[in-house]
């Protein structure tokens, strides 16, 4: 049910005709081997050895690492790359796949993330099944991350909704299987829509592809984009998101807001790009879902809850920005996966109890580097990311994304200011404050690949360090801190679920597909 | 005549997407969780028929490569390029052929949607009965209640 087997049957024509053109734009010149064959072999690889993970047991985490690692190569090649490839597979109705250095991020996102995660879980008792379906939803993923044409996005989401579907399910409480069946449903109900809006696109234009969109009727557009927002959790159509992310288990809940979220973005941002008059709608949404992801964020009283509402703020960012989105989902994916797995192993989960305890320095500081960087601090991906990203802005912009640019250092300095033990500060006859040995051998090797990606990533816009910038994201900290101690306390009104509701999910969906309808008409 | 045809393909779209409309709403207006799984495979019916629709626009025939029929313009150039001579064959149907074939793209394209469709539900009746054991009438109000986070 993936992309690749519909398109092998017909792998033997294709190649001969793609040969030249591919050997001649040679992305992989130093491999020696056209791109297609490559690009086939790294989206098929992770479906066969996910199967194959199922069937040798023994070697599951081998495996699944090889395969990530592998997927890592891949998507720092394309990321440095500098030219645009794209590749038909059939015909003008095939698959369609495009290659260029914002694939490259959020392939690298991907990986990073998935290798995080794997690291994460490599001492803990999990099945075979938990990492055939880490494989599967990372090539799934990926799939997502290149494909070009309306129908091969549509197969890769399904098949990551099933395959997240069965990770939040791994546990097999009722409420796991109550949180993914809400998760599926809401996502299958908006891709329903989605299909709608694609068969319009064949229809104008008898092909798939990504640049039809142009030609396609306005409702088309609207549909696709009702399906995209819903899956990406963009503004209202995304609150299903909070409590997919909150609930599930501490290494899914990574991988959901590190990568998964984002394969609804990626095609908004690759429609955007292709077409510029949805330029401005985009942008809208990206401020009106930082806004929004960021108010909640700030209120939430719960430490996965705050992330979860804090990944829907982080995704407007993405789409605030498009041209440059691919490098702010990276360090978005980077934080927020080893946010989620530090958290997950804080001794409580509600922001009240954890000001009474005493975290242990190695699980503080594992929180303020991660917070610093999202945060926008200098020495971190994270600040460069946001330099490029408001340096891309539109002037009507500037002053919403600094607000909620202000709202994260907020909803952060829940984190920073919580109580920690160093070693210093033991009194004389008190027990230092430590990590158990199965919580640090989990969390050490996973934070190392995250946090060391974050540093590593300021290499990517070293321009951004200039004295200006880094005092400007010093002075929003410093109001954001400041804010904390004196406005927020006094905040005492509490958010209502209903919006969360079942109902409500699948009911805002008619009035968003309204609403982005008449702004793509006006 | 060609009016009472366009009318029918009008009134066909019609019912196609008030039945796409009516699962949607069944999915917002039952209560019970398995009454709504089965209002989106209403909706989605719907929206398999009106890919149907679409590919039946340029003609009724199955699109099936026939050999004897060399005259067609497709056929000519042979198997070897498959599904793209069916394609050109359905769309130069029009002018130059009298069978008119059905878009074979669409129909090819459902298929997948249609699997995979019937996947997930597989999947989601699995979940409902899974959770039918605690919640017996399966009233989404008293699921979330329970569930609440």
């Amino acid at each position: 049910m993936n992309p690749v087997l519909a398109v092998e049957p017909t792998l033997a024509t294709t190649l001969e005709e793609n040969l030249d053109k591919t050997v001649e734009l040679g992305l992989f010149h130093w491999h020696g081997l056209p791109t297609l064959v490559i690009t086939l072999v790294w989206v098929a690889l992770p479906f066969f050895v996910g199967f194959s993970i199922y069937l040798l047991p023994r070697f599951d985490r081998i495996l699944a690492l090889t395969v990530t690692l592998c997927s890592l190569a891949y998507g720092l090649a394309l990321s440095v790359s500098d030219q645009s490839q794209v590749l038909h597979l059939v015909d003008r109705f095939g698959v369609t796949l495009e290659l260029d250095s914002l694939s490259g991020y959020f392939i690298v996102t991907n990986a990073l993330v998935t290798l995080g995660v794997l690291l994460y879980c490599w001492h803990q008792p999990k099945k075979a099944f938990f990492y055939t379906q880490v494989i599967i939803l990372q090539g799934s993923v990926n799939a997502a991350f290149i494909c070009a044409d309306f129908m091969s996005l549509y197969v890769a989401l399904e098949v990551i909704s099933i395959a997240a579907f069965l990770l939040i399910a791994y546990p097999r409480s009722d409420r796991s299987i109550w949180v993914g069946l809400r998760y599926l449903f809401v996502s299958n109900t908006a891709m329903l829509f989605y299909l709608l809006g694609a068969v319009l696109v064949y229809q104008a234009n008898n092909s798939f592809a990504f640049t039809g969109l142009a030609q396609a009727p306005k409702e088309a557009i609207a549909l696709i984009f009702l399906g995209l927002l819903s899956k990406g959790g963009v503004f209202v159509s995304g609150l299903w998101l909070p409590l997919t992310h909150g609930e599930s288990e501490t290494p899914v809940s990574a991988l959901l807001s590190g990568s998964v979220v984002k394969t609804g973005i990626y095609p908004l941002l690759r429609l955007t790009l292709l077409q510029p008059d949805l330029d401005p709608i985009v942008r809208l949404f990206g401020v009106a879902t930082a806004l929004m992801g960021v108010t909640y964020a700030i209120l939430a009283k719960n430490t996965k809850r705050m992330l979860a509402f804090h990944t829907i703020s982080q995704l407007g960012f993405v789409l605030a920005a498009p041209l440059v989105g691919g490098f702010y989902a990276l360090t978005h994916g980077l934080v927020k996966a080893s946010l989620f797995l530090t958290a997950g192993n804080l001794p409580s989960r509600s922001f009240k109890e954890l000001k009474k305890t005493t975290l242990p320095p190695f699980l503080w500081i594992a929180l303020v580097l991660a917070s610093f960087s999202i945060a926008g601090l200098p020495l971190f991906a994270g600040f460069g990311a946001k330099a490029l990203t408001v340096k891309y802005l539109l002037p009507w912009q500037e002053l919403a994304m600094n607000i909620a640019a202000v709202g994260t250092a907020i909803s952060f300095a829940k984190f920073i200011f919580l109580p920690v033990q160093f070693p210093w500060q033991i009194q004389e006859n008190g027990t230092a404050i430590v990590v158990s040995e199965s919580i640090s051998r989990n969390l050490k090797p996973a934070l190392f690949v995250l946090i060391g990606g974050l540093l590593l990533g300021n290499a990517i816009y070293l321009e951004a360090y200039s004295t200006a910038k880094v005092l400007k994201a010093v002075v929003t900290l410093g109001i954001g801190w400041t804010l904390y101690h004196t406005l927020i306390p006094r905040i005492t009104f509490k958010p209502s679920h209903a919006p969360e509701q079942f109902d409500h999910l699948i009911g805002v969906m008619s009035l968003m597909l309204t609403l982005i309808f008449w702004m793509v008409v006006a | 005549m060609l009016g009472l045809e366009h009318s029918l393909e009008f009134s066909l779209e019609a019912c196609i997407l008030a039945t796409t409309l009516l699962g949607f709403f069944g999915i917002i207006l039952k209560r019970n969780l398995m009454m709504k799984i089965i209002a989106m495979d209403v909706m989605s019916t719907g929206v398999i028929a009106y890919y149907v629709l679409i590919a039946a626009r340029s003609g009724l025939f199955s699109p099936i490569f026939n050999p004897n029929d060399a005259h067609s313009p497709g056929a000519a150039s042979g198997a070897a390029s498959g599904a793209a001579s069916s394609a050109t064959n359905a769309l130069g149907s029009a002018t130059t052929n009298p069978i008119a074939y059905a878009d074979p793209v669409p129909q090819a394209v459902i298929l997948t949607a249609i699997v995979i469709g019937f996947s997930i539900q597989a999947l989601m009746l699995v979940g409902v009965m899974k959770l039918s054991r605690d919640n017996p009438t399966l009233d989404i109000e008293d699921i979330e209640q329970q569930y609440k986070p």
